[in-house]
């Protein structure tokens, strides 16, 4: 190699001139644009010397910004012990969803958290994740949070509302605490629910109130009414061969998703004609993710799901299971009997092994009637358990009517709000807004100065779960504690912390409030070890609650009270479901979650009206146009997006759009359905009337058709016709042997990277999307550029429809950069900024790309994505905190796609060859693979004979997407299979 | 009819012609070198905020890199020392020195000291030192002799091209492992075959395909 060298010593040439710099007359001469002497000639100085002078001190001048910038290096002062600068390092934590828990896995640089992964010990995410976890790390660092205490709007300090407290304190002490009220969101902590108890010991005056506006209680009410106790229900989908869903999204937007959809997916993974499927029944309203995994489904109104659930009571009844002493009304639904009967069938065939969800949003009734089915299947204790709830803070939808009677009655002097926002989803009827307004005093704590915080009189800023110390517990009662990743950017209290604050007048950190509830749960002996084990593992071994053995009484059901059907053709039901992306509001400032479109109608930046098209045909409506839904004098105006095999007269809309202090992205986003939602009627309102506008809204949609356009681009067979013809995926398109014009590397050789995505397994979630973004520093181009198809989505989930409009099947399926060895971007870029690297990867150099765009327009996926505006400079500094050091970030003009995260690639690598080994199956996983959690995309080593993509790609069901153009892709396909029921097989 | 243009104006074609292709090779030169890493990086010595001598601590009193560069081994950042390091030694050594007047502050104020960054190749490069280190790259092969500035200076122009000469070709620079921060060291006359012999044993494959720096 040549060397070039440098002669420190003697003469040479000088090369920039900070070399020069040395010397302090060259130094204090180029510091000046016009030397000091210029000025006034010196003696000997004439005319040309004076320009010669001059012409070579302004070129030099000039070439002084030739150098680069001067950046600076800043080391630590104390280094923390534990950090080596550059290599990051990874707790464990939990994140707090409602009663729920999630166990999380951060990766911190240099102690800033930067991507959320699942715990792969926590029982509820088993190392996979949702789009809720992932894009929390946005949340985190959103500029918007509230960063300072106020009083009535003006700023102050913590110390202030210390002030203001302690004069309260006393006399709140002397009366017991009467007049003080709490308002919370619903949790399951060990630490705030002995908070609770401590309080009412304290300050037994005092009154709780809890709501939530997505709520699970008709679940426990319809439990309790049929077996007299309080329980919660696990599911475990995976012992089930028979699924019914009653209007529930399991796999997505019911809590305990992630758990579910895996349990799904592990009944259906088939890797030759000897293995068999699950069969999956959705009944459903609306088209949800669950309805487009099922092998049979049918669209009916959520005010006729119990006439449903007495249908099949009835069809049971005939085969002698057990559902004595139920009062069955006579009407039925339009559901004909023969499709009941097959599920009937299939349902006793399968006892014990069965298992009948409802949604949460549908009445107890409903829930009474499918724990009673379950029962009488035998399904208790196997595919549904029932838990006796320990550390829950449940909502109740009677307290907040409950608080505004105290409020009205003026009963209430100080309102404790902890965290919720009232103000915008409480029931419409209740007018919280004017109500709060009576209370003499009220503190609002919340992460962002929201609707509510602008009504309160006191607003503290609150921790967001990443930076605060806490603790939960899981669905099935798994304990774990939220340990911080940072501390508090914003300042701001825990939950736990102002708690204490105002129960005791005194304050406290929460890691020693949360240390005090841990001595009483863990064992006595060694409670500082046993303590760093829980931190260590996220979680608390074993700590899962014991199964309960209830006892059921059918007739109990009779007594609830009785769901009504109020049908009309000229009236609609408005279902209110939460919103798969923001849902209930709290996510609406986050920018990730915002783009994501929605998994069934790709509608992105928006809410409306969603429909069928014989609904929309009814009312005279098409895409865009405006309506009013309204009734008892409640309104909203919003546009109408027509969706297939959506029931008819039943119009969705989902909940936690339509804000107005939510952040700079989350203001005017969409349309406010709380605005129509009351009391009475919280899952869905019968009833509504249509109205026509000449208005329209310009809704955004990623792919607003569902056609494959004749393309096999989904292939899917039903079980039987696999068993019959193992390799009909590939046999779908038919093409002359693949010749190549040119020389083909043998990629036989190191690492071979390549990709299989089961779409047997995939439900259309979008975890794998959000991880993408947050691992690759994918901007958000906002709803315009989205418009025009700009979206930067690296993974985007295609969505096909098939079949009849009025009663289609859905199949999804997630493309990303093939990867293809032949790649046609490769072969047109002028400047050779993508080429193909030694192991398989399509790389794309950044600095290379000029911005031609040939390439995009030669990729046969479009999953090219350029960079039409610099999305990243103007960024503020704290979001810039979320992005991952390990990849660039990249400017205009600029073209990106998927890499099969070669940072991860890179750095497995290299650690491995620090230890002088080659790497193991598994050790590299990308991103969307560590989401996903039904583990439908496989990647790995297909040079490897024993790794599991290659035991994947070998699968008969497995095909190459548009593989008849030679192209070559690197990612494969498992073929869809659908499970049908043979008594309801159509031709 | 009448001619506009006297003859000698023939001449004026060609003459453009031949002066401007020399003004693009020209201007085309001057941008290749004045342009080049090797002119606007290779000799780069800045000022830092604390004068600190590479000279007297790694040469004179022969000080390890590694005793303050802690990470280069494990990580693909070499770090700066924290201000702790240089206390471990100056809370008893020159305890009054001006010198040290900016580091003793940034002990007691808690505030970093600003260094200023020498080497850096581009944002959308990646270099991993660890692993460089690993194979067998001594310090300095890419830093120079350290040991001998008494303010650190960019030797090498840690361009691309520069990268891949070594990449393409690793014998000359690769070392036993105990010789890596060897100030002195020079390649002895069999260095190919202890090349060879260390490529073989490590298995050495420097990446020349575009991911294996560009992320």
């Amino acid at each position: 190699m040549k060397k070039s060298s440098i002669k420190l010593n003697g003469k040479s040439y000088w090369r920039s001139l900070n070399q020069l710099a040395d010397t302090p007359e060259f130094r204090a001469f180029l510091e000046q644009e016009f030397p000091e002497e210029a000025s006034d000639l010196p003696a000997q100085m004439n005319r040309r010397k004076f320009l010669t002078l001059m012409g070579a001190s302004m070129a030099m001048a000039g070439l002084v910004s030739c150098r680069r910038p001067v950046e600076k290096i800043i080391p630590y002062v104390k280094a923390p012990e534990e950090i080596i600068p550059g290599v990051p390092k990874r707790y464990a934590t939990t994140m707090p969803f409602g009663t729920d828990a999630y166990g999380l896995v951060v990766e911190t640089h240099e102690g800033r958290p930067t991507k959320i992964e699942g715990n792969t010990k926590h029982p509820a995410t088993l190392g996979s994740s949702d789009i809720f976890m992932q894009a929390a790390i946005l949340g985190l660092y959103d500029p918007d949070r509230s960063q300072k205490v106020r009083e009535k709007g003006t700023e102050k300090e913590w110390a202030d509302f210390v002030v203001f407290w302690q004069k309260l304190y006393p006399e709140m002490i002397s009366r017991q605490g009467a007049g003080l009220a709490f308002l919370t969101t619903s949790s399951a902590s060990p630490s705030f629910y002995r908070q609770q108890l401590g309080l009412q010991k304290k300050l037994p005056g005092s009154k709780w109130f809890t709501w939530e506006p997505v709520s699970s209680e008709n679940v426990r009410n319809g439990i309790s009414a049929v077996t007299g106790e309080q329980l919660n229900p696990t599911f475990d989908v995976a012992k089930a061969k028979i699924i019914l869903t009653i209007d529930s999204d399991l796999f997505l937007s019911e809590p305990g998703h992630l758990s579910h959809a895996r349990g799904f997916a592990a009944g259906r993974r088939v890797q030759s004609e000897k293995d068999d499927m699950n069969r999956l029944y959705a009944v459903e309203s609306a088209f949800t993710v669950t309805g487009g995994m099922a092998d049979h489904r049918k669209a009916l109104p959520s005010n006729q799901m119990h006439r449903f659930v007495f249908q099949l009571i009835k069809v049971l009844k005939g085969y002698a299971v057990n559902l004595d002493g139920i009062d069955i009304p006579p009407e039925e639904t339009k559901i004909d009997q023969k499709w009941i009967q097959a599920l009937a069938n299939d349902l006793v065939a399968n006892r014990g092994k069965s298992l009948i969800v409802a949604g949460s949003h549908l009445p107890a009734e409903v829930h009474a009637l499918t724990s009673i089915l379950n029962h009488s299947l035998g399904n208790t204790g196997n595919t549904i358990s029932y838990h006796k709830p320990r550390y829950e803070n449940f909502d109740r939808a009677e307290d907040i009517k409950n608080l505004v009677e105290e409020i009205n009655g003026d009963k209430i002097e100080t309102l404790v709000m902890i965290g919720g926002n009232p103000v915008y989803n409480a029931p419409a009827d209740l007018n919280f807004k004017e109500v709060l307004q009576k209370v003499p005093h009220t503190v609002h704590l919340n992460e962002y100065f929201d609707e509510t915080s602008g009504s309160a009189e006191w607003h503290i800023p609150q921790t967001h779960f990443l930076e605060e110390w806490g603790d939960t517990q899981a669905s099935d009662g798994t304990l774990g504690v939220i340990q911080p990743m940072i501390a508090p950017l914003f300042g701001g209290k825990s939950p736990l912390e102002l708690i204490h604050f105002l129960a005791a007048g005194t304050q406290s950190t929460g890691y020693e409030l949360v240390r005090e509830t841990w001595r009483s749960i863990l064992p006595v002996t060694n409670f500082e070890q046993n303590w760093r084990r829980v931190l260590h593992d996220g979680l608390f071994a074993d700590s899962q609650l014991v199964k309960q053995n209830p006892k059921f009484d059918f007739r109990a059901v009779n007594r609830m009270p009785a769901s009504e059907t109020v049908s009309s053709d000229n009236t609609l039901e408005v279902v209110f479901r939460p919103s798969p992306a923001v849902y209930d509001g709290r996510f609406a400032n986050n920018g990730w979650l915002q783009e994501l479109p929605d998994g069934i109608s790709k509608l992105v930046w928006d809410n409306a009206a969603l429909m069928s098209p014989s609904t929309a045909k009814r009312f005279g409506v098409k895409n865009e146009d405006v309506v009013v839904l309204e009734k008892h004098g409640r309104s909203l105006a919003l546009p109408v997006w027509i969706v297939p095999g959506f029931a008819e007269n039943s119009v969705t809309v989902y909940l936690g759009y339509g804000r107005t202090a939510a952040g700079r992205i989350g203001n005017g986003v969409g349309f406010n359905a709380y605005k129509l939602r009351t009391s009475a009627e919280g899952g869905y309102s019968q009833g509504m009337s249509l109205r026509k506008t000449i208005e329209t809204y310009t809704l955004t949609s990623t792919q607003d058709h569902g056609s494959m356009e004749g393309r096999p681009i989904v292939r899917e067979a039903t079980l039987d016709a696999y068993r019959k013809n193992p390799r009909f995926a590939r046999e779908m398109v038919e093409h002359p042997p693949l010749e190549s014009l040119w020389e083909e590397h043998s990629y036989d050789e190191g690492y071979q990277w390549g990709m299989t995505i089961d779409l047997n397994a995939c439900t259309g979630c979008n975890a794998c999307t959000i991880a993408c973004q947050s691992e690759n520093n994918i901007p958000i181009v906002g709803k315009e550029q989205v418009r025009n198809g700009r979206e930067m989505h690296w993974l985007r989930m295609d969505r096909y429809f098939k079949g009849d409009m009025e009663d289609p099947e859905m199949v999804f399926q997630p493309v990303a950069c093939q990867h293809c060895e032949n790649a046609p971007c490769e072969q047109v870029c002028p400047v050779a900024a993508t080429v193909h690297d030694s192991e398989g990867l399509n790389v794309m150099t950044y600095n290379r790309c000029i911005g031609t765009r040939y390439c995009s327009n030669n990729c046969p996926y479009k999953v090219r994505r350029f960079n039409f505006f610099n999305y990243t400079n103007q960024l503020p500094e704290i979001v810039k905190m979320a992005q991952n050091p390990d990849v660039t970030v990249r400017s205009r003009g600029v073209m990106e796609k998927c890499t099969y995260c070669v940072q991860r690639i890179s750095e497995a690598k290299i650690s491995a060859r620090k230890e002088n080994r080659t790497l193991k199956d598994g050790e590299v996983i990308s991103a969307c693979q560590q989401a996903c959690p039904t583990d439908a995309i496989v990647f790995g080593n297909i040079n490897d004979p024993a790794s599991r993509v290659t035991q994947m790609k070998r699968i008969d069901r497995s095909y190459e997407l548009l593989a008849e153009l030679n192209i070559q892709p690197r990612t494969s396909y498992l073929a869809r299979l659908r499970n049908p029921n043979p008594d309801l097989e159509q031709s | 009819m009448a001619q506009i243009f006297p003859k000698w104006s023939n001449r004026i074609p060609p003459i453009l012609a031949g002066a401007l292709i020399v003004v693009l090779i020209g201007v085309v030169g001057f941008f290749w070198y004045y342009g080049s890493p090797q002119y606007t990086d290779a000799g780069y010595r800045p000022e830092q905020p604390v004068p600190y001598s590479h000279k007297l601590h790694a040469g004179d009193l022969g000080m390890d890199c590694r005793y303050c560069h802690s990470s280069v081994e494990l990580s693909a950042k070499a770090n700066v020392p924290p201000t702790q390091t240089c206390m471990n030694c100056h809370t008893l050594i020159l305890t009054e020195s001006d010198k040290l007047l900016p580091v003793r502050e940034s002990w007691t104020t808690g505030k970093p000291i600003e260094w200023v960054r020498v080497h850096k190749i581009a944002d959308y490069a990646y270099f991993d030192h660890s692993a460089h280190l690993n194979a067998g790259v001594g310090c300095t092969s890419c830093h120079g002799n350290v040991a001998e500035m008494e303010k650190v200076m960019q030797v090498e122009p840690l361009s691309m091209g520069w990268c891949l000469d070594c990449h393409r070709n690793p014998d000359m620079h690769l070392r036993p492992a105990g010789e890596i921060t060897n100030m002195k060291w020079t390649p002895p006359a069999d260095q190919l075959d202890i090349a060879a012999k260390i490529k073989k044993e490590k298995n050495i494959a420097p990446p020349v395909d575009c991911s294996g720096c560009h992320r």
